[in-house]
């Protein structure tokens, strides 16, 4: 919808050279668009031709429609990636502890702090946090900070020695423990001859096996049923009765699992 | 290399019975000495690979044979094997016209460099024998004879620096450091590469500003074990580092100059501080150096003049941080020695020894460094044993860190 917007100013003017006009003018409302380009037409040309020559140079759109395309602008807006910081100046951290998520690097990994594979700043060492400028190592970078005093500021002076924390504890050292494989070659003039592991060490009990586990060898645990006196009744083919009822047994199992997996499903599709 | 050598026998052994022959005894003269064209008519007596000539030999069987006693083949064994034919007319007589037309711009040049040098030695001399009331005060005297004689240096190596024997000379480490334009030469070279990588180890594995506030190294320091060189920054295994290294300290500058030599581990970890220590591996003072006189033996130094705490062997515990071993040349104030007897009476506690106050006390000041590092390795535990290492026996893991408790925050929010 086009209005002239040298309307104000130029109904002043109307005023001063037409008085006798002010009625007609007077009807003009900014109803449509017709309408007043007739009142326009009308009366303007009587009175004033430069008003004609000035309508078509400036023309104003007021919101009077909603304009297309804005409307469901925010449909298509993704959802928020909760950026940001994590922790705030002087704030308590522990190693791992994210500091600061972010897209690209906004900033920098200063003391006792790195950059993580997405650019998120987390601390290497427990202390307190700074964000700071360090306009010697670099002009423009922010930094964030870890320092293990409360009061300590960053950064520290390019001269000074370098605050480290050493976080260890002593124990006593472990001999590296030499492994026993389950299998022991041998070769000789016969060829290779592949044996388990000796029967004497073995049953000296658990040691310490490929995948640093502490345990029997192979054989020896295969042979527990044996050793523990487990017999197994032999297989009959004609014993039918026992047949039908290991039968019936997997039949039922089968049921249970099924009813199981309905009664799983159920709530799902109630959601 | 060795089959076109094979090949090419024959002719080789044509070519060198005619080349003493067909050289003029004039230039001969001119360009070696008598005892040279003596020892070359010794050795044709002998055959080639008794005796092998390092400027000539191409075969790496030979060249082998030839470091193995101790001397460098010179050049590329391109140059070498390009020799072996050539007529061995002296450089300067290659019969080039261009060649010769471009020496003598270059000769001219040289005559004129070398009446300027002679000139501005007048010219300081002049200005030294001035009164200093006619000189301007004796400060305006001082900085003008500095100021001529950096200009006189630059003529030096001006003089010389467009030479193509020089170049060569230089190229097949035949150079003179006592010569200022070798010294230009070999100092241009270090600072092209090598002082760009020792500068960079050390300030990326903060030995700069955890040892010393500051270190602007002016001298190449090279640093061997069991005459392995090693790089700045490498891992050095416990037992080839527990003899003392070797040190070679090359000088760009005139003149001799007293060093303090120094050793220091910042990374000995305190475990009841929950922090590091440094300790002092080795000091010695009064250390001459020159641009001639290179090679330092830490362990050949006089104990009863300069040592004043001897190598100790670096360990590193098990499951320690690396230790990093730095090497500080220090140069002493104008080169003056230091008096060994009070320095061996106050330093004598390797571990609350730090490199810093020793510098404030004795105003040494920084000229060279280097670094090496150790860890826990097979041989570390023979090396403990053997200098009587009191934490042999533990290990350091690392200390358990609690998780922060769990912090729900502004619950309402969430419903």
């Amino acid at each position: 919808m086009l209005q002239p917007r040298l309307l104000a100013p130029l109904r002043a003017l109307e005023r001063a050279f037409s008085p006798s006009l002010r009625s007609a003018q007077n009807a003009y409302q900014p109803q449509s668009l017709i309408l007043r380009s007739l009142s326009a037409s009308l009366s303007v040309p009587k009175t004033t031709p430069i008003f004609r020559t000035l309508l078509p140079l400036s023309q104003v759109r007021f919101a009077s429609h909603a304009s297309q395309g804005t409307a469901n602008r925010h449909s298509r807006d993704p959802a928020g990636k909760r950026l940001g910081a994590k922790r705030s100046n002087g704030e308590y951290v522990v190693p791992g502890c994210i500091i600061f998520r972010q897209r690209g690097s906004k900033w920098f990994p200063g003391d006792n702090c790195a950059m993580g594979r997405d650019h998120t700043i987390y601390a290497t060492q427990a202390g307190y946090v700074r964000y700071y400028l360090d306009p010697e190592r670099h002009p423009e970078r922010r930094y964030i900070g870890v320092v293990f005093e409360k009061e300590e500021r960053l950064p520290q002076p390019r001269n000074a020695p370098t605050r480290r924390r050493l976080n260890m504890v002593t124990i006593p050292r472990a001999e590296p423990v030499a492994y026993q494989s389950d299998i022991v070659a041998t070769i000789n003039e016969n060829g290779t001859q592949v044996a388990s592991a000796e029967a004497v060490n073995a049953g000296s009990g658990p040691q310490l096996r490929p995948g640093y586990m502490y345990r029997e060898a192979n054989w020896v645990i295969g042979r527990a049923a044996e050793k523990a006196g487990i017999t197994a009744k032999s297989y009959d083919r004609n014993n039918r009765w026992l047949a039908w009822r290991k039968r019936e047994a997997r039949a039922e199992r089968a049921a249970q699992m099924k009813s199981l997996k309905g009664k799983k499903k159920a709530p799902r599709k109630a959601k | 290399m060795a089959h076109c050598e094979r090949a090419s026998k024959p002719l080789l052994q044509c070519i060198r019975k005619t080349y003493a022959r067909s050289l003029p005894s004039v230039q001969a003269r001119g360009f070696q000495s008598s005892a040279a064209v003596a020892e070359a008519q010794a050795e044709q007596s002998q055959p080639f690979h008794k005796n092998p000539d390092p400027s000539l030999v191409t075969s790496p069987r030979l060249e082998r044979q030839l470091m193995r006693q101790g001397t460098n083949p010179i050049g590329s064994r391109r140059r070498r094997a390009a020799l072996q034919g050539s007529a061995n007319i002296p450089f300067e007589q290659l019969p080039y016209q261009c060649f010769q037309e471009a020496r003598k711009v270059l000769l001219e040049d040289r005559t004129e460099k070398l009446k300027e040098i002679e000139s501005m030695r007048q010219k300081i001399a002049k200005v030294e024998a001035q009164p200093v009331e006619e000189a301007g005060g004796e400060q305006a005297q001082k900085s003008r004879v500095r100021a001529m004689q950096l200009h006189l240096e630059r003529l030096k190596i001006h003089a010389d620096i467009n030479d193509p024997l020089v170049k060569r000379k230089f190229e097949d480490g035949l150079g003179d450091m006592s010569k200022p334009i070798y010294r230009y030469l070999a100092d241009r070279k270090w600072r092209e590469y090598r002082r760009k990588i020792l500068v960079q180890r050390i300030t990326q594995m903060n030995v700069v500003p955890d040892v010393l506030p500051h270190c602007d190294p002016i001298v190449d320091t090279k640093l061997y074990f069991n005459k392995r060189q090693v790089q700045p920054g490498d891992f050095v295994d416990a037992k080839v580092s527990s003899e003392a290294p070797k040190l070679d300290i090359q000088l760009f500058e005139r003149g001799e100059k007293l060093v303090t030599i120094a050793v220091v581990d910042p990374d000995v970890p305190n475990v009841e501080a929950d922090s590091f220590d440094f300790r002092m591996h080795y000091l010695a003072v009064n250390v001459p150096i020159s641009a001639i006189n290179t090679k330092v033996d830490l362990s050949q130094l006089a104990a009863d003049s300069q040592v004043v705490l001897p190598w100790l062997p670096p360990v590193a515990q098990k499951g320690s941080p690396y230790h990093r071993l730095s090497v500080f040349i220090m140069e002493q104030k104008d080169s003056q020695p230091l008096d060994f007897a009070a320095v061996k009476a106050k330093e004598t506690d390797r571990d609350n020894t730090l490199l810093r106050t020793l510098q404030a006390r004795y105003h040494l000041k920084a000229i060279g460094a280097h670094l090496f590092r150790s860890q826990w390795d097979d041989t570390t535990l023979e090396v403990m044993n053997q200098i009587g290492y009191s934490g042999a026996d533990v290990e350091l893991r690392r200390k358990k860190v609690d998780p922060l408790p769990y912090k729900r925050r502004n619950p309402s929010t969430f419903r």
